[in-house]
């Protein structure tokens, strides 16, 4: 054998990976014997196996030869042997055991590889093979133990031999040899019997190979069975061996007898063998020549193609077995048992066919040329095969089907040589060195990184498709229409429905009722709120409005009290005055008026109602404050219970008049020759309160003086008479001007001023925007809080330088001022000579300068009073203080009339009828009130009242031009200091259709005379 | 390989970072192309996604993003209504590693491709 070789080969293959190729060459291994392998194993593919196995048997011939040549050294190694199959029957025994436990891991692997075979069919089919492989493995291992048990016998034999004879040890070798060469023989004979009935049966051969399966499991379990009958069968063969022995025997005499009688034993023997090897090349040539005839038949295919089958088979197992190496280690210790077991075979096939080897070298030096060619023939076809199935195959690392393997074990021994997968090896070692160093890269590389579970990230969310849309997608395509059907099962009922009415309850009211103008019963509160604040707001209006209201209540509630008065008097004094249709007294009985006379009543020219009565103080001092200081009441005549207004002056007031249009402002002339005004408008809280008893008394002082401001331009002899001057371009009469008009108007309007001298001024009446509490600078005699003054505008000396003898009954003083009615230009005044001045503003000459008495040129009589005819004609009435009493035309001097009244006492105040255009009503010193009407007797009065009880002191008429609600009288201050007022009659008050002619006619007469 | 551990390339280049937006269109781009018009066919959709995966992995093979590893996953479905959800789960260096994922979604069918890049220190 080549031990050298096999350590060699255990040092460069590891175990291993040795494991692995033997598994996966398990058949080449076997086949190649031991020949050498390994450096070629590579080179093997494209080399001839066969001629390197046939090297290899020369090789061994040589050695053979050397042996014979030196037949000790052959003894030797006889002994060797011997030493060894004792050492190696130690051996099998122990491996006979270790196989039996194979074969239960077999069974196990069994198991494994059903458990197996569920989950892979296909694994499954591999394995069986694999197993079937082993069991091959197992029958040739069968196979040897035969040979073993026969050689065992021999041994047997021998050692009893030994026992009886141990003379001639090599003679007994020789038997042993010849006995084990029949044996051979037999053996051979029986395979070639095999192997030719199994060429026989090649068509058949898987379904053989599944028999031989069962089969062979048989023979596994028979096993021991044979043993026991093999041991019976000693018997017999110790039988038969006495009976061979006996020839033997026989033969050995014949050697004992002689070496060439051995010699030629042995030659028969090696005739014998030569016979036997001839018989077995001619049935090996034979079988080639069959084979060789399939080739060229179609059996041929079959058979290549079931080898080809079988390697495709096995090259799938081979892969198999890598991938499950590791599961299949048991297997791989296994299997390296067997592979020493067939070894071991092979050592003993071995050393049979060296003894044969001996022979045939021995031969081959006197083998003839014949056959050589045999043997050459033998080759080649060998060869052939060989070739042929190595062609077959893909990879050179396949175990051959079992029947090639059979043939190539039977047949020649060691054909291929073993291939060994080093670029495998090389590969896994790479790989695992490979593998290593990741690892410690990957080791290193985690170290310096952080691997970290991401979040799961959301590749896709497509939400279900609800039911409308999916529908909508599948049939709302064009030229299709959806519709509602529905049956009565799933009686649906819609009802639509909007939201609730919101009701509330609400009301409102205009104007507001005590605080709410509008509530509910949800937002009450809030309009109350509201409301209330409105109420706030409009405070303003509501005080104007109370205080209207008040007024106006005020005012009915007096003239119930006056009526019933009046009445009452009217019973009590029933013929009081004849012209009289009732009468009121307002009442003057205030302390502040206590025991005063009155100077002067003035009605407003526009608010007929509204009077002023001037109460100058008393002689007598009265406990009362306010002693120096006239007081000028503002009355309402329906209001006579008190006075609207008190106002107050220091110096006396000698004259004094409404402004035009409405009542807001008094002027009153002062004996000291200033102009005062109030305004009416003012508050009363900015004014003096004086409280007598549970009354308040609201005191008011002039808003506006010329007293020391005006000094210069001012009057320095006491006024004698204000008089409101209207703009020139009203044509109208004063009676018609609105109170519109005169609102329109505002307080621009002149007045006029004449003082005893003559000294006619206008001022012109300004209304300041707003007053001035702290007091003005620049406005001096403007009270506090004052917004109308007086600007002086011009002033014009009536005056005029008078012929001697007027002068010299005195000096000149002016009276009376009054302007034309019609032409506001145009002032006449009343002169204490009994002329009257006419005149004009703007100093034009006017004609005629004078209107004289007709009797007397100039004398000195005081012209007391003058007033213009309201109804438009430019007729005038002077009264004297000699009692005389004239009516003036405008344009002529002289009197239209002249009356003298009936004592001569002066004249007071002569006054026309507002209502009447003919009627005048004069009042005379002696307390006469003469009433004239023109159409009735222009000679004397009509009526003449003389009222004595209480002398009258001041008249003045008043009245209502006005149609419906028309009224007239006469207000008269008496001594006492009472004021009555009182109503005419309707003849005196009602015009008739003749008064206006009747004026008229007088009128005309005058310009015919 | 060096052993040292310095030596070791940790971050990948940003001119070769895997950018999600770049791979993100042109997954949009091969969806786009490659099923526009496409019907759902039961048959032929596992093909269809094999070589879609395939498009697009060595479309982005060439987008140049060096010593990544890129796994391309592309899941195809058919449209019914059905609501469908899709997630992913990874465990990876946040700081190297990134996906970009696409869908395409027509009447008849929808498409997830989701690529993972993963650095290969």
């Amino acid at each position: 054998m080549h031990p050298i070789k096999k350590i060699s080969k255990e040092d460069t293959w590891r175990s291993d990976d040795l494991k692995v190729h033997i598994q996966g060459h398990n058949e080449e291994s076997r086949r190649k014997g031991r020949s050498k392998r390994d450096e070629e194993s590579l080179d093997r593919q494209h080399r001839d196996p066969d001629r390197d196995a046939r090297r290899e048997k020369e090789k061994h011939r040589d050695r053979e030869g050397s042996k014979h040549r030196e037949p000790e050294k052959d003894r030797h190694l006889e002994n060797r042997t011997q030493e060894d199959r004792e050492h190696r029957y130690k051996e099998k025994r122990t491996e006979r055991e270790k196989r039996d436990e194979d074969k239960e891991r077999e069974e196990k692997k069994h198991n494994r590889g059903e458990k197996e075979r569920r989950r892979d069919r296909e694994k499954e089919r591999y394995k069986e093979q694999d197993i079937e492989m082993y069991k091959q493995q197992d029958r040739d291992t069968e196979r040897v133990k035969e040979k073993d048990r026969e050689r065992r016998r021999t041994e047997r034999d021998r050692e009893r031999r030994s026992e009886r004879d141990k003379r001639n040890e090599e003679k007994t070798e020789i038997k042993d040899l010849d006995e084990r060469v029949r044996d051979k023989e037999r053996e051979r004979e029986e395979r070639t019997e095999r192997h030719k009935a199994r060429e026989n049966d090649h068509r058949q051969h898987k379904y053989e190979e599944k028999h031989r399966d069962g089969e062979r499991r048989e023979r596994h379990r028979d096993k021991e069975h044979k043993e026991r009958e093999h041991r019976r069968d000693r018997e017999d063969k110790e039988w038969r061996r006495r009976d061979k022995e006996s020839n033997e025997a026989d033969r050995r005499h014949s050697q004992e007898a002689g070496i060439k009688d051995g010699e030629k034993a042995s030659e028969r023997e090696e005739r014998h063998i030569r016979q036997d090897k001839r018989h077995r090349e001619t049935s090996e040539s034979k079988r080639h020549d069959g084979e060789r005839k399939h080739k060229e038949s179609s059996g041929h295919e079959q058979n290549e193609r079931t080898i080809r089958d079988k390697e495709v088979e096995n090259h799938k197992t081979e892969e198999d077995k890598k991938s499950s190496k590791d599961c299949h280690n048991d297997y791989e210790e296994d299997f390296e048992d067997y592979e020493e077991d067939f070894e071991d075979v092979d050592d003993d096939e071995e050393e049979e066919k060296e003894i044969i080897h001996d022979d045939t070298v021995k031969e081959d030096t006197e083998l003839s040329p014949r056959r050589r060619e045999e043997i050459e023939a033998i080759r080649r076809a060998m060869d052939e095969e060989n070739e042929r199935i190595y062609f077959a195959r893909s990879k050179p690392t396949i175990t051959e089907s079992s029947v090639t393997e059979r043939e190539s074990l039977f047949n020649s021994g060691p054909k291929h040589g073993k291939i060994i997968d080093f670029v495998s090896a090389k590969q896994r070692e790479i790989s695992l060195k490979l593998a290593h160093k990741q690892k410690k890269r990957s080791e290193e590389l985690l170290r310096l990184i952080d691997l970290d579970f991401s979040i799961t990230f959301s590749l896709l969310d497509l939400p279900p498709v609800n039911e409308y849309d999916m529908y909508i997608k599948n049939f709302g395509t064009a030229n299709t229409k959806q519709a509602y059907v529905q049956c009565n099962e799933d009686n649906t009922d819609r009802d639509i429905q909007t939201e609730e009415v919101d009701m509330t309850e609400k009301w409102t009211q205009h104007p507001p009722e005590s605080k709410a103008a509008c509530g509910g019963s949800e937002v009450s509160q809030e309009t109350a709120d509201e409301s209330t604040a409105r109420m706030t707001f409009d405070s303003q209006r509501l005080t104007t409005f109370l205080r209207s209201a008040t007024q106006v209540m005020a005012v009915l509630i007096e003239e119930n009290n006056a009526q019933s008065n009046s009445l009452r008097r009217l019973r009590s004094q029933t013929d009081a005055l004849s012209f009289s249709d009732g009468s009121l007294q307002l009442n003057t009985r205030l302390p502040f008026l206590h025991s005063r006379q009155v100077s002067l009543l003035q009605f407003s020219q526009v608010q007929r109602q509204t009077l002023l009565s001037v109460h100058p103080p008393a002689s007598k001092t009265s406990a009362v404050r306010m002693d120096n200081e006239t007081v000028i009441c503002v009355w309402n005549m329906w209001e006579p219970s008190r006075p609207q207004k008190i106002l107050l002056n220091e110096s006396e007031v000698k004259c004094c008049c409404f402004s035009p249009g409405r009542v807001t402002s008094v002027f009153a002339g002062t004996a000291v020759g200033s102009v005062v005004v109030w305004d009416l408008r003012e508050h009363s809280g900015t004014h003096y309160n004086l409280v007598v008893g549970t009354e308040e008394w609201t005191l008011r002082f002039p808003t506006f003086s010329t007293d020391c401001v005006l000094s210069g331009v001012g009057h320095l002899s006491p006024v004698v008479s204000v008089e409101p001057v209207l703009a020139t371009a009203e044509k109208s009469l004063k009676s018609f001007i609105t109170t519109d008009i005169e609102e329109s108007l505002g307080m621009s309007f002149q007045l006029a001023s004449l003082d005893e001298n003559g000294l006619l001024t206008l001022w012109v009446v300004v209304e300041l925007p707003k007053g001035n509490y702290s007091g003005s600078q620049t406005n001096l005699g403007l009270r506090p809080g004052g917004k109308v003054k007086l600007l002086h505008s011009s002033s014009t000396q009536t005056t005029e330088r008078l012929s001697q003898d007027i002068m010299t009954y005195g000096p000149p003083a002016s009276l009376q001022l009054k302007f034309l009615p019609s032409d506001s230009s145009h002032y006449f005044i009343g002169t204490n000579m009994g002329l009257v001045r006419h005149g004009t503003r703007h100093s034009l000459k006017v004609l005629p300068k004078y209107y004289r008495s007709q009797f007397h040129s100039c004398r000195p009589v005081e012209v007391t009073t003058l007033d213009f005819s309201p109804s438009g004609e430019p007729l005038f009435l002077v009264g004297c203080s000699d009692g005389t009493l004239r009516l003036h035309s405008v344009l002529k001097d002289d009197p239209l009339m002249e009356w003298t009244c009936s004592d001569g006492s002066p004249i007071l105040s002569v006054q026309w009828s507002l209502t009447r255009p003919a009627v005048f009503f004069v009042l005379d010193a002696a307390s006469n009130l003469h009433i004239w009407d023109l159409t009735l007797n222009d000679y004397v009065p009509v009526i003449t009242e003389n009222i004595q009880n209480d002398r009258v002191t001041v008249m003045a008429v008043f009245g209502e031009p006005a149609k419906q609600n028309r009224f007239s009288g006469v207000a008269l201050a008496k001594q006492s200091g009472t004021v009555e007022i009182q109503y005419f009659t309707r003849s005196l008050t009602v015009p008739g259709d003749s008064d206006k002619e009747k004026l008229h006619s007088v009128w005309q007469d005058l310009f015919l005379t | 390989m060096e052993t040292d551990a310095s030596s070791y390339l940790i971050r990948p280049n940003y001119k070769h970072k895997f950018k999600a937006g770049v791979a993100k269109e042109y997954m949009r781009d091969i969806l786009r192309e490659e099923l526009s018009g496409v019907q759902y066919n039961p048959e032929e959709i596992p093909t269809l996604s094999r070589s879609l995966a395939d498009t697009i992995k060595n479309k982005l093979k060439a987008a140049g993003f060096e010593r990544y590893k890129l796994i391309v996953q592309v899941v195809m479905g058919e449209q019914r209504g059905e609501g469908v959800k899709m997630a992913a789960r990874c465990l990876w260096d946040a700081d190297t590693d990134s996906y970009a994922q696409e869908m395409y979604v027509n009447d008849s069918l929808f498409c997830v491709a989701a690529a993972f890049g993963v650095y290969y220190y």
